[in-house]
């Protein structure tokens, strides 16, 4: 029986894994190796060299690094601190208004990024809804919100939201309603309870949330190109031009893996200290 | 120690603001699609659905939403079999690497999307393969694929392996038990997960952009007349993406409604003939 | 006579139009161990919400000595709860749940430590406990952990919802001994909720028994169940058989063929006459119920013995007497009826064994 189901999910988990085996490990290996290839070389089979990795620190491509960590550091932040009341009063507070939010806020995920990014642009820019209908019923106008740094943050917590507050919300979900009461009953205060109990309860949904949104952010393009006008050049801007108008693929690689390095260290530190199985819900057998 | 009245009350209305906060963009496109103008400026000066005419009548815009339902589509149907697959070793089985299967599969949601779509160009390039809309149908999957699997999985965490072990002991073969045990009772998962593939497929831009090629979708073009040659019928594209997201979310929604409305209609027929 | 350490006056609790409390008053003795029993959706555990400060009262008044409460939140009150569930912190060690109460009070942690191992040793369990992990202790200890945690900064009152509901039988007849002990040993206020008869019968000096959010009667345990003021409270605490008495014009009649005794007869009829009541319920408990005719007994009947049943170091009995509802009799294994299930018998019991329900 048991080898049975074993044979059984061996035979399911080869499907997706032969996919991903061959589209995602297999570039990401193939990334690697043009890291390693003379500049501007388009063949795989030319002795390696490690220029370009030189050329990252010589040329400065670690300023586009420091600032897609910069960016994805403040904007997660800024998620969690926002989130966090809204993730709580969704897992502890509301009945159905809980629904709700989830659905509009998944609803609003199946609206492709750049609509979402482009309806910002119409909103914040000068004739825009706000400063155009400010300036035509008031008089005052201002020069829009856009191009420069908060509103990139602005961007990168506005598309990053969902990924915060959903693995938030399962998180707080976690905490069992029973040990919170026991602790005001000893006593605590709001903030000791949120301290001692809430915060070391919902530490995997935390994990979770803050990953997901810091990696997701400093691998992102589209808000700092879209909104702020490229005022910053970020990383992924940085490897996509390398890759395109650039035509220097080793280059673009090299600058690729050591953004997949940091993103990839930062995620197995997190991701091996949480039990899937936990957050999933999984009713212990 | 439940939260008082005035803490209720803010909490609600920091809810409702998150929503329009979500939504606000929208409603800036919905009205710059019926402008008239040819550059948006607000207030709307006249209002015209003549964009939406230029739209539908333009091969551009009609050749966009071809390739965008073909992705979406093909996406949707292999990456629900392969989710459902996943789901299987994921949740429901036992076996020595799983735990290690769980964390493989979930890498390629952390992982930079536009960086992925460029080592996948970069991959078929070496491979010989030249990008059209159907390398793109195999990105999405890499990216798509990992979130069926989990949708699936959240339903097969729940999963009784009681009944299967029942079917197994009254005879029944591992196909069979698939067809009419396994499958039946995850089914709900995989159409939500399918539905999710649909609308990410239908959606995405970062993976598009890179591996359709000279083929486009419609992100992609929104895209490209974002950053330069902004074209009037922007807004109006978008709008009809999102229509199209918000049908296809209708449609589900009503089809699931009346499939559970047939259940109940053919219950009570059963119960009127005495038939059980 | 000292005064009551808490009060109750008047607390109605409503959520929406159900009222899950209807008017409750209650005095409780310093250094009492009342348990608060009744059936599921009585409203016992609302009622020890109030108490406890996880809710408001409707309307009433709550006392902690010369302090009004009702509306104090739960962690500025000086009392204490132990959950069902026990809530123990998961991701703490069994020394931090016991002395999470003083690290938020700001006591240093040689004190702390102090206290948590002395607690330790109260409760019986061994130093070494002080390090271990919540999920490495067995469901006895995690009781243990929770009674401590619950000690540490000495609160006035104990409140305990059901705690050993979850756990086998062996387990919680020794934990209700040491729950008792330890209420002795500590002079603490305990309030305690259960469904369960026998262990408000263990532990309690007094026990109420709630019904639809009233309180029905508030006793010692010897007095309800030899003198329950009504048929739910006789029912409620345990076998009993239910005789209802009438008075008519010829007199005082009773169901089926059962005969009484001049003198009983005049007694029962004195004290309905007196409580203006035409009618009342004999209360008579199994085991007082003898077989065998005896001339000189206060009442009797005959009937058939329908089915025996092994209690272990008892037997029970179900006798159909005509008329009547099936008597149950219960006799300890030496006293045990001569005959078997089908035969004919004769029942009979003494009138200072009974209590009599005026009224209903």
């Amino acid at each position: 029986m048991d080898r049975l189901n074993k044979r059984i999910a061996h035979f399911s988990a080869a499907p997706v894994l032969i996919l991903l085996v061959a589209f995602f490990v297999a570039p990401l290996l193939v990334i690697g190796i043009y890291s390693i290839m003379p500049q501007k070389s388009f063949s795989l089979l030319a002795v390696p060299d490690f220029s370009s990795y030189n050329a990252i620190f010589v040329q400065g491509y670690l300023k586009s690094l420091f600032w897609s960590l910069v960016l994805a550091f403040s904007s997660t932040v800024l998620l969690f601190l926002l989130c966090w009341p809204l993730a709580y009063a969704m897992a502890k507070v509301f009945n159905r208004f809980t629904l709700i939010i989830t659905i509009a806020v998944v609803v609003s995920l199946f609206v492709s990024e750049n609509i979402r990014l482009f309806g910002w642009l119409l909103t914040l820019m000068k004739g825009g809804l706000i400063e155009g209908m400010l300036r035509h019923y008031t008089g005052v106008g201002f020069e829009g919100a856009l191009y420069n740094v908060p509103i990139i943050i602005f961007g990168l917590v506005y598309v990053y939201f969902p990924f915060m507050l959903f693995p938030l919300m399962q998180g707080i979900a976690m905490i069992p309603e029973d040990t919170r009461q026991a602790a005001f009953d000893l006593g605590a205060t709001r903030w000791q309870v949120l301290r001692e109990i809430e915060l070391p309860l919902a530490t995997p949904g935390i994990v979770v949330g803050t990953l997901l949104s810091f990696v997701l952010a400093a691998g992102a393009l589209a808000e700092s190109k879209l909104l702020g006008g490229q005022t910053v050049i970020v990383l992924a801007d940085d490897i996509e031009t390398a890759f395109t108008y650039g035509q220097n693929w080793p280059l673009g690689s090299a600058l690729s893996m050591l953004l997949i390095m940091i993103i990839a260290t930062i995620a197995v530190f997190g991701i091996s200290r949480v039990d899937i199985d936990t957050i999933m819900g999984r009713k212990q057998s | 120690m439940k939260p008082s009245h005035s803490t209720k009350i803010v909490l609600f209305a920091y809810g409702i603001l998150a929503i329009i906060f979500l939504y606000l963009p929208l409603l800036s496109v919905s009205f710059a699609s019926v402008s008239k103008a040819r550059y948006l400026t607000f207030p709307i000066k006249a209002y015209s659905f003549k964009w939406y005419t230029k739209a539908f009548e333009s091969d551009t815009v009609t050749d966009l939403v071809i390739i965008s339902l073909k992705v979406a589509s093909i996406v949707t149907i292999i990456s629900m079999v392969l989710g459902f697959f996943g789901a299987l070793a994921f949740a429901r089985y036992n076996w020595r690497f799983r735990r290690l299967f769980q964390k493989v599969i979930l890498l390629p949601i952390f992982f930079p999307q536009a960086v992925l779509g460029l080592a996948l160009l970069i991959w078929f390039n070496s491979l010989g393969v030249i990008p059209t809309w159907k390398t793109a149908i195999i990105s999405h999957l890499v990216w798509i694929s990992p979130i069926t699997t989990l949708i699936i999985a959240i339903r097969a965490y729940s999963f009784d392996a009681s009944l299967e072990e029942a079917a197994r002991d009254m005879g029944a073969s591992t196909f069979t038990i698939f067809r009419e045990v396994t499958l039946p009772l995850l089914m709900p998962g995989v159409i939500s997960a399918g539905l999710f593939a649909f609308l990410l497929s239908w959606g995405n831009f970062p993976l598009s952009l890179f591996t359709t090629g000279a083929d486009l979708t419609m992100p992609e073009w929104l895209y490209a007349k974002m950053i330069s040659g902004y074209s009037p019928l922007v807004p109006t594209v978008g709008m009809l993406s999102i229509s199209v997201s918000l049908f296809v979310i209708i449609a589900a929604l009503a089809v699931v409604h009346l499939m559970r409305m047939l259940k109940q209609a053919r219950t009570h027929m059963n119960e009127g003939y005495g038939r059980d | 006579m000292s005064d009551p350490i808490l009060q109750l006056k008047n607390i109605r609790k409503n959520f929406g139009a159900f009222e899950a409390i209807k008017d409750i008053s209650l005095d409780i003795e310093e250094g009492e161990f009342l348990t608060i029993v009744g059936p599921s959706g009585s409203g016992k555990t609302t009622l020890i919400r109030l108490m406890v400060g996880m809710d408001e009262p409707s309307t009433g008044e709550i006392w902690l000595r010369n302090e009004r409460i009702e509306k104090l939140p739960a962690n500025k009150r000086p009392t204490c709860m132990v959950f069902q569930s026990l809530a123990l912190f998961p991701h703490r060690s069994v020394g931090e749940n016991i002395e999470f109460s003083l690290k938020i009070r700001g006591v240093g942690s040689e004190m702390r430590r102090e206290k948590a191992l002395e607690l330790l040793d109260l409760l019986r369990l061994p130093q070494s406990y002080y390090g271990k992990r919540i999920h490495e202790c067995s469901g006895g200890e995690r009781q243990r952990v929770a009674l401590a945690r619950a000690l540490a900064f000495d609160p006035e009152i104990l409140f305990f919802d059901e705690p050993l509901s979850a756990l086998d039988y062996r387990l919680r007849k020794t934990l209700e001994k040491e729950l008792k002990a330890l209420h002795e040993k500590t002079g603490k206020t305990f309030v305690y909720i259960t469904h369960s008869l026998e262990e408000a019968m263990v532990m309690s000096d007094r026990i109420a028994i709630m019904k639809a959010g009233v309180f029905e009667q508030i006793d010692p345990a010897r007095e309800i169940y030899s003198r329950p003021v009504s048929r739910f409270v006789a029912e409620f605490m345990g076998e009993v058989n239910l005789i209802p008495f009438k008075v008519e014009d010829n007199g005082l009649v009773g169901p089926g063929e059962i005969m009484l005794s001049e003198s009983v007869k005049k007694d029962i009829s004195g004290k309905l006459k007196k409580a203006n009541a035409t009618h009342g319920t004999i209360v008579v408990r199994p085991e007082f119920i003898t077989f065998g005719k005896d001339k000189r007994a206060d009442f009797s009947v005959g009937g058939q013995v329908l089915q025996d049943y092994e209690l272990g170091s008892r037997i029970q009995y179900e006798v159909e007497a005509i008329g009547m509802d099936v008597v149950t009799v219960e006799k300890l294994r030496v006293d045990m009826f001569d005959g078997k299930p089908g035969d004919q018998c004769t029942l009979s019991w003494a009138m200072s064994d009974c209590h009599l329900i005026v009224g209903e």
